[in-house]
């Protein structure tokens, strides 16, 4: 079954620092939008919830018709805020990680 | 609680109290008519029950007492179940309407987060969203599984005017007037039943319905008849009936007519009439149906809330009903909408948003797009109205529901939903988000035509991938705003404007006076200049240009129109003290036509357009004399060595004289000459920078023929220009004219100037005039300034190579090589002059002329030989020939007279051109300079004089390959007859020696028999080729090409082993040479057999003795040289 699947990371103020369309679904531009959408929203949610709870991974903290969002909230001290993610190294991980489980 | 208090306690009021189904006959109608009413208009405004107070007992046998009781009067027509579609089409004006009102507001800024924040709940989910909510919960009135509408009583009206009103009772609740619902059974038929005989007072007294009333009450039962009298007002519109009336306004009762029967004590009686209905038929009726009603989930739900006890009970109750609904498929679906939106209202009115939103978006999902959109906005108002607000939940609910707008056709609505979604995606780095919205934002924008704000949007989502920003059209290019105004500056065109200004102080500097006023001490300071000296001055009657430049990014043309310069007239001149400029004087709009011109760059296809709006004064005034000035037929671009002469004319517009000064400059970086000033009178003076390029003329002579003036007239004018050179090696150059240059008011002033194009390359030509003026006026001087660039192409590439005369003293051979240059076209080479006099230059002996070689054809090389004689050694004086010159005529195209080069202009461009190409190479001995005059024929030959093109190249600075101190060559006889067979010949030659040099010399000849080492001549070869007088690099090849064809020379005569001749009497001798003395050393020579022999075996070495050794070159101090080839033929005498 083909699944799409889309990984963010998100810094402070809501700047996605990190974008990865994975999934074995074939890329389309429309879900890429849709994604940032759902992904956006569910924002509201986990800002909510993260104050409530000590867990670090909110599973399923939303979702948008068969679309389900899952947050870990990280902090990382040596993150300079502002900065995006541009390892390639980091980013070939990722996907390889994507295409082992997805 | 008060169920008016909130939205969904009216809605249930309204919505779901229990329906009281009307049958009339049309009789009864009639007689409610007259007041403009509708039996059910009549009774409706009575129906609410705000005190009733009335116990009753609960489906679980709960006593309860029931505070405020509301019964819907509908008549039997109306209840039935509506079509879908018809429905459907019901709601869509609802949304239609609200989407064309949206228009107006969607012109305005988009909404920012504080000010939806402060929004109170009622302007978030405006009214037309409640209505259609209604209209969505109604479109399921009177179905299939609908309890709600389900009439709880019948109410038959008959009027007391219809014969046997017994009967007609019977046939309404018979005919098949009645709902089919009822008919189906679906609706319980067995409902109960009330009879209601209406009688209208103005038809007659109340005794025959109280008849009709009696007999009803015997055949339909005692207690569900009665009498209902009403229009028992005498007059139409009764005084008290209106307000008596008012309190029922409220409800909906409205008198269209205008007339009404109806007086205080027929509303007195219908309302206790309905009272009396539903306390004492109604309510117990119901009370007893209760147990069958309460069968629906949904109801206990609503029932929960309106008892307002045990939330979670009414949740789990409305979500089993959702649910339940859904299960049952597409005839549920409307029933799980209506459900899910009492429900979210009853999460509402407890505050619970969140999960208001939640069941919006769930009923939106079992909804057609226009319906799923307004729940979607309702679920994103909901996430605003939760604490904390959820803004990105609302954003992307309103992005949904702008979505479903769009597909519904509600363009208007998408718009405004996304625009109120815009804050939340303010300055967004989710680039996916942001493209899209604006994206889709300026697309619907564009579609409703509102393409000003649809630019912005579209351009804020192609912003960051293409990099333009907020475009305007046309862009306003505000840097090159340029006013260009004259003051004491003046322009002969705007592109000299542009010109650094550094560029014209440079030049004029010395020119313009310092200070125009003269101070009478130092401690006076000039008022006039310190009053504009920090504002700009121009004069009247002379026109401010404002320029800007407008520029359109399109690929598709825009039309510019209407363009407006606003001026501000200021009174206040002390700008020094005072920064306000502008003190009140109203603004004044130029209504000027602006001269547009259109550039089209190929390259983007893109439209410039300039504009040049230009300010007439208001104010007419005498202005200032002011110069226009231009060079005539100055060429753009020119071949290298071009000589011509062209006229500055200069005209006075103004009826004042002005007296006048010119400054040339030509600026190229790396050139940069001496300035000449040229002292035009004792006041007036002109002031030439770089004149390699140009030079003025005698203005007397305004009116010379070119080419002709050039041309030798006779032998009394040469020496007339020498006298103009006061100072050789001062780099000011006097130039004295006669008379004052004065141009009176509308005259026009001619100029002849000259113009050498010297060296190739791109010049920039600044000619900067000074006149005075002759009135006394502010400003005493203006300047008017040129500009002109000049592009020189190569031409003619000329270079000599001298080598000193092997058999004659004081004479050279010089091989001159042209190299034409240019891709097309030819040069008809002249005439080629020395620069001196002391040089005559002649053709070699053996060919006459050089006229083979006369045309050099594009890109071509030609070489010519020819001898020059140095006339001015004494020792050389006798051979001096009234036939030598310094110039020789190449061409013998006609008998053309020889140009002098010994006048001006020639001469002074030739010192021009020494002076900058000695400043290049410093050759430590150089001879003479050539100039070459050749004439450009560029294929055409029959080109008439006038038009010749002219060119002259000066190659200065030449020098001899093999300069040396020391001249020496062989004397003797050339044939030598001789017999043979009697002894062997000797032949008596003698060689002699110059001492050209400024010092004593000892030269030593040594001869040998044996050929000398081929290495130790080549070294003596190369220690004197002396080539440091060569300016151009790209001879050298040449050079090397003559060295090696002497080398080969040499090279033949080893082959020879034993010479056939030996020295005899002298191996070795020594002799002294004063400067400029000959030495004869006389050599036998002893030949043994007839032949041609080269008596070069010799070698000579020199010293120089000077008392100032010092100043004489290393290389110079000593040297040696191998014989000249001698060429001596022996023959065998025949007798």
């Amino acid at each position: 079954m083909a699944s799409t699947a889309c990984f963010v990371i998100v810094s402070k103020n809501d700047i996605p620092i990190y974008e990865a369309e994975v999934g074995s679904a074939p890329k389309k531009e429309d879900l890429a939008y849709q994604h940032q959408f759902i992904l956006h929203a569910a924002l509201d949610v986990v800002q909510d919830l993260a104050w409530s709870t000590n867990a670090m991974f909110l599973k399923s903290v939303d979702r948008f018709n068969d679309l389900v969002v899952s947050v870990y909230i990280f902090l990382n001290p040596l993150y300079l805020p502002g900065s995006r993610i541009t390892s390639s190294h980091f980013d070939t991980k990722v996907r390889a990680l994507a295409r082992r489980y997805l | 609680m008060d169920p008016l208090r909130s939205y969904l306690g009216r809605l249930l009021l309204e919505e779901i109290t229990p329906v009281v189904m009307v049958l009339t006959t049309p009789l009864a109608e009639a007689a409610c008519r007259k007041s403009g009413l509708s039996v059910v208009d009549m009774l409706s405004p009575f129906s609410l029950f705000k005190k009733i107070d009335v116990p009753v007992r609960t489906a679980s046998d709960q006593p309860y007492r029931l505070q405020m009781f509301k019964i819907r009067m509908v008549y039997a027509s109306d209840v039935r179940k509506q079509d879908h579609e018809v429905a459907d089409e019901r709601i869509k004006p609802v949304v239609s309407e609200a989407n064309e009102s949206a228009l107006p507001d969607l012109l305005s800024d988009p909404p920012q987060l504080e000010d939806v924040l402060s929004k109170p709940e009622a302007e978030l989910c405006p009214l037309w969203i409640k209505k259609f909510n209604r209209a969505l919960m109604r479109t399921l009135s009177f179905s299939e599984h609908e309890t709600f509408d389900h009439p709880v009583a019948c109410l038959l009206v008959v009027s007391s005017k219809d014969n046997e009103p017994i009967s007609k009772f019977v046939d309404l609740f018979n005919t098949n007037q009645l709902p089919s619902l009822l008919n189906e059974g679906i609706m319980d038929p067995q409902i109960l039943k009330h009879y209601v005989i209406l009688h209208d007072q103005q038809d007659g007294p109340q005794e025959k319905a109280m008849n009709i009333l009696a007999e009803m009450k015997s055949t339909l039962g005692l207690n569900d008849c009665k009498l209902l009298c009403i229009n028992s007002s005498t007059e139409a519109d009764g005084v008290d009936a209106e307000n008596s009336w008012l309190p029922y306004k409220s409800y909906g009762l409205h008198n269209q007519e205008g007339s009404c029967w109806l007086n205080t004590d027929d509303l007195n009686e219908i309302k206790d009439f309905m009272q009396d209905l539903a306390s004492n038929h109604i309510i117990p009726y119901m009370e007893q149906k209760i147990r069958v009603l309460n069968q629906q989930q949904e109801m206990s739900g609503l029932c929960y809330f309106m008892l307002d006890q045990s939330r979670k009970d009414a949740e789990y109750c409305m979500d089993s009903a959702f649910s339940t609904y859904l299960r049952i498929g597409s005839s549920g679906q409307r029933n799980a909408t209506r459900c899910g939106l009492w429900w979210a209202e009853m999460l509402k009115t407890r505050g619970q948003y969140r999960e208001a939103s939640s069941v919006y978006y769930r009923v939106s999902n079992e909804e057609p797009s226009l319906h799923s959109a307004v729940l979607l906005e309702q679920a994103a108002c909901c996430y605003l109205l939760s604490k904390p607000p959820m803004l990105r939940k609302y954003g992307f609910h309103l992005v949904l529901a702008g979505n479903s707008y769009y597909i519904s056709d509600q363009k208007q609505h998408a718009v405004r939903t996304y625009r109120n979604a815009l804050f939340v995606y303010k300055q967004h780095p989710w680039s996916y988000i942001n493209d899209h919205v604006h994206f889709n934002v300026g697309r619907w924008y564009g579609v409703l035509g509102i393409f000003d704000v649809a630019i912005k949007h579209l351009l804020e989502s192609m912003g960051k991938k293409f990099d333009v920003y907020k475009l305007q059209l046309p862009v306003i290019n505000m840097p090159s705003l340029r006013v260009i105004y004259e003051d004491h500056r003046t322009y002969a065109s705007e592109a000299d404007v542009n010109v650094s200004e550094s560029i014209w102080q440079e030049l004029e500097e010395e020119m313009i006076p310092s200070s125009s006023v003269v101070r009478t001490n130092w401690l006076e300071k000039s008022p006039d200049l310190r009053k504009y000296k920090d504002s700009c001055v121009c004069v009247v009657g002379e026109p401010v240009k404002v320029s800007i430049e407008l520029r359109n990014p399109l690929q598709i043309p825009v039309a510019v129109s209407c363009i407006s310069l606003i001026c501000q007239h200021s009174t206040s001149l002390d700008a020094s003290e005072n920064s306000v400029l502008t003190t009140g004087a109203g603004e004044d709009i130029a209504s000027t036509k602006p001269a547009i011109s259109t550039f089209e760059d190929d390259g983007n296809n893109f439209t410039v357009s300039k504009l040049d709006i230009v300010l007439q004064g208001s104010e007419t005034r005498s202005g200032l004399p002011k110069l226009t000035g231009c060079i005539d037929h100055l060429p753009t671009n020119v071949f290298a060595g071009d000589l011509r002469l062209l006229k500055l004319n200069l005209r006075n517009h103004s009826e004042y004289a002005v007296k006048v000064y010119v400054v040339i400059h030509v600026d190229n970086t790396h050139v940069h000459g001496p300035w000449i000033m040229v002292d035009m009178s004792k006041n007036i003076k002109m002031k030439i920078s770089h004149p390699r390029f140009i030079i003025p003329d005698d203005l007397s002579k305004v009116d010379l023929e070119f080419p002709q003036c050039l041309r030798k007239h006779g032998q009394s004018e040469i020496n007339t220009v020498s006298t103009k050179r006061t100072q050789e090696d001062s780099k000011v150059l006097l130039f004295s004219f006669s008379q004052d240059i004065k141009i009176q008011g509308g005259a026009t002033f001619s100029c002849p100037i000259w113009f050498h194009a010297a060296t190739p390359g791109n010049f920039s030509l600044y000619i900067s005039l000074y006149y005075e003026m002759e009135s006394p006026s502010d400003m005493t001087y203006r300047t008017l300034r040129m500009h002109y660039n000049i592009e020189i192409f190569p031409s003619l590439d000329v270079s000599f190579s001298i080598r000193m005369c092997s058999s004659r003293l004081q004479e050279y051979i010089v091989r001159m090589d042209v190299l034409n240059r240019t891709p097309s076209e030819s040069f008809v080479l002249n005439q080629l002059s020395c620069n001196d006099s002391k040089w005559a230059i002649s053709t070699l002996p053996l060919c006459g002329s050089v006229s083979s070689v006369e045309t050099v054809p594009a890109n071509q090389a030609v070489s010519c030989f020819f001898k020059i004689k140095d006339l001015g050694t004494n020792s050389c004086k006798e051979t001096e020939n009234s036939s030598c010159t310094s110039d020789m005529l190449l061409s013998r195209d006609g008998g053309t007279e020889e140009f002098d080069i010994s006048r001006s202009p020639i001469t002074d461009f030739h010192y021009q051109e020494r002076y900058q190409q000695g400043r290049l190479a410093k050759g430590p001995c150089d001879l003479l300079d050539f100039i070459l005059i050749s004439k450009a024929v560029g294929g055409n030959h029959s080109k008439s004089e006038a038009d010749i093109q002219l060119l002259s190249h000066h190659v200065c600075h030449c020098s001899a390959l093999d300069q040396s101190p020391v001249w020496w060559f062989m004397e003797g006889p050339r044939t030598v007859i001789h017999d043979f067979s009697k002894s062997y010949c000797e032949a008596n030659i003698q060689l002699v020696i110059h001492n050209s040099g400024q010092h004593n010399i000892s030269v030593r000849v040594v001869t040998f028999d044996s050929v000398p080492d081929k290495s130790q001549t080549v070294n003596v070869l190369d220690s004197n080729s002396n080539q440091s007088g060569w300016y151009d690099v790209s001879l050298e090849n040449d050079i090397k090409a003559i060295s090696t064809a002497k080398g080969t020379h040499y090279q033949k005569q080893p082959s020879e082993s034993i010479p056939p001749y030996v020295w005899c009497s002298l191996s070795c001798a020594q002799v002294d040479l004063k400067p400029d003395t000959s030495a004869k050393v006389p050599l036998k020579v002893c030949i043994f057999m007839p032949g041609t022999y080269n008596f070069s075996n010799y070698q000579l070495h020199w010293k120089v003795h000077s008392s100032a050794v010092g100043q004489v070159d290393e290389n110079e101090r000593s040297g040696g040289g191998q014989g000249h080839p001698f060429y001596v033929t022996v023959l065998q005498d025949a007798q």
